[in-house]
């Protein structure tokens, strides 16, 4: 008797897992795009798939949310993901040797044949924007105060508590060890969080400077100042589509889908972009195929 | 494999510094955690009014499904940054395996057994601290020691709201392309509750021997 009853328990969970799991394997996606947390990389990996889509005959699947760029890179490696969005500045975070160089052409110039010789992955020319670290106090701060760049905060360091991602103390070259050196300034108290975060912890007086990312709406929606970079001491980050080469060889008509996207996002646009998913909540294949559509990109 | 020597011998004070972070945030959550279960759980046994249980029951439960980092991102506003909201955060994870166990550790006392005691003249404090808790502590033990291994995992999410603890050592290390940190980060938080999880055998082996010390004792 028992066990007939667990039985038609067990058949509705039986179920849910087997719809589950046949629906993981559904259509075979040709391409697969993967995306870091933020917003900007979701929504540029749905222009990919938009245009990729509409002007080619191949099926385009997303990945979004991985943790971090060294990530989306290794999963390229292994071929789980082929395409993503990656900033020139990544070429400080030890994956081949570098220069050392903070020169925008240059930075450039060794993230696309480094990644080609060390990867096999064809790094395409920018998109038009840099998504750079920008140090941020909230506004009545600074006005208070009188801060205008990195160096006005030097004074009042020990007393000041900084948030910033979770990676960035730990970065060498562009890290907080250099930066410290670069600047002179070690701050009171620091707390490495995940960078969607940082921005209503400074909003909300939990901390009192972040590190943010220099294209977030968020900068704008809570108020906050970002500080000059007096120093120029962060390297470049110029926003690029990356692709494995195996895949560009086997379907050149991928780099056409895309090329009018190259060199045609400008910072504002994108920090406009990104203020319509973070803060007016839409969604961001909404946001972007809008835009796509807007700039008469789209053939369908 | 040298990567990863040279950066413990580089790094160990960071290192411990995370450990220390992560021993404060999973152990606070603990204790709290028990301090405020147990008792709930044999409120709960001496309530005769069910929906009561039901709701309180149905409450912990709650806590244990919100995935947990919504739960951090959702205490930024109320509680801030830090240390703070990842205790409670983790603290209201423990509650349900603690607060459950208790419960049916107290309901699997034999009925006869709380009978003679009723009939030797024991308070309801009495039998509690005499009877109950003692035969119901291999249920507790048990509670306590699978939440302390669940929350040393869980632990490690506290760094994604500036907690620090061994995730931030798995969460850069992901982040700046370091496998020797992440392994670090993992194999520090395993050990950890491998070895919290041994000391709690030892703790419950020691509470069992005293309370059959005073039982024959008492014979």
């Amino acid at each position: 008797m028992k066990l007939i009853k667990l039985k038609w328990m067990l058949m509705p969970i039986c179920a849910i897992l087997l719809a589950g799991l046949t629906s993981a394997c559904g259509i075979q996606s040709q391409v697969t795009i993967g995306t870091q947390t933020y917003t900007e990389s979701k929504i540029i990996a749905e222009m990919y798939k938009a245009l990729i889509e509409d002007r080619t005959n191949l099926n385009v699947g997303i990945i979004p949310d991985l943790a971090s760029s060294s990530l989306v890179i290794n999963a390229m490696k292994r071929n789980d993901v082929q395409m993503a969005t990656l900033y020139t500045g990544e070429i400080f975070n030890n994956h081949f040797p570098i220069s050392g160089s903070k020169d925008r052409q240059q930075v450039l110039k060794e993230a696309q044949e480094g990644f080609r010789k060390y990867y096999q992955f064809s790094w395409l020319d920018p998109l038009g924007f840099e998504n750079t670290y920008a140090f941020t106090v909230r506004k009545d701060l600074a006005d208070s105060k009188g801060y205008t760049k990195i160096t006005d905060v030097k004074k009042d360091m020990d007393a000041m508590k900084l948030g910033v991602d979770t990676t960035w103390l730990e970065r060498s070259t562009d890290g907080y060890p250099a930066f410290s050196k670069a600047y002179g300034i070690k701050f009171g108290q620091v707390f490495p969080m995940e960078i969607s975060l940082v921005y209503s912890a400074v909003a909300n007086k939990q901390v009192d400077i972040v590190l943010a990312y220099s294209t977030d709406s968020r900068l704008k929606a809570y108020n906050l100042k970002t500080l000059q970079d007096d120093k120029q001491f962060f390297p470049p980050y110029d926003a690029s589509p990356v692709l494995r080469s195996d895949l560009l060889k086997k379907h050149p008509e991928i780099q056409e889908a895309i090329a009018p996207l190259i060199g045609h996002l400008d910072a504002d646009t994108m920090i406009a972009l990104n203020y319509q998913v973070d803060i007016e909540k839409k969604s961001e294949r909404e946001v972007a195929v809008a835009y796509l559509k807007e700039q008469g990109l789209l053939k369908s | 494999m040298n990567a990863f020597w040279s950066f413990i011998t580089e790094r160990y004070p960071d290192i411990l510094k995370a450990l220390q972070e992560h021993l404060v945030l999973s152990f606070s959550a603990v204790i709290l955690g028990t301090i405020i279960a147990v008792p709930i759980g044999i409120l709960l046994v001496y309530n005769r009014v069910g929906w009561i249980n039901s709701a309180v029951f149905f409450i912990a439960n709650l806590f244990q499904t919100v995935p947990s980092l919504a739960l951090l991102a959702i205490l930024i506003p109320l509680l801030g940054i830090g240390m703070k909201p990842a205790i409670l955060a983790l603290l209201l994870y423990s509650l349900m395996p603690i607060l459950r166990n208790t419960y049916d550790g107290f309901r699997s006392v034999d009925k006869g057994v709380l009978s003679s005691a009723q009939g030797m003249g024991y308070s309801t404090a009495q039998t509690i601290l005499k009877i109950q808790l003692p035969l119901s502590l291999p249920y507790i033990m048990s509670g306590i020691r699978i939440t302390t291994v669940y929350i040393i995992s869980w632990a490690t999410l506290a760094s994604l709201i500036g907690a620090g603890g061994l995730g931030q050592l798995i969460v850069s290390g992901l982040g700046v392309n370091k496998p020797e940190m992440i392994f670090i980060g993992g194999i520090g938080a395993i050990l950890l509750a491998l070895i919290a999880d041994g000391l709690l055998g030892l703790l419950e082996g020691w509470l069992g021997r005293r309370y059959h010390q005073t039982r024959e004792s008492a014979v």
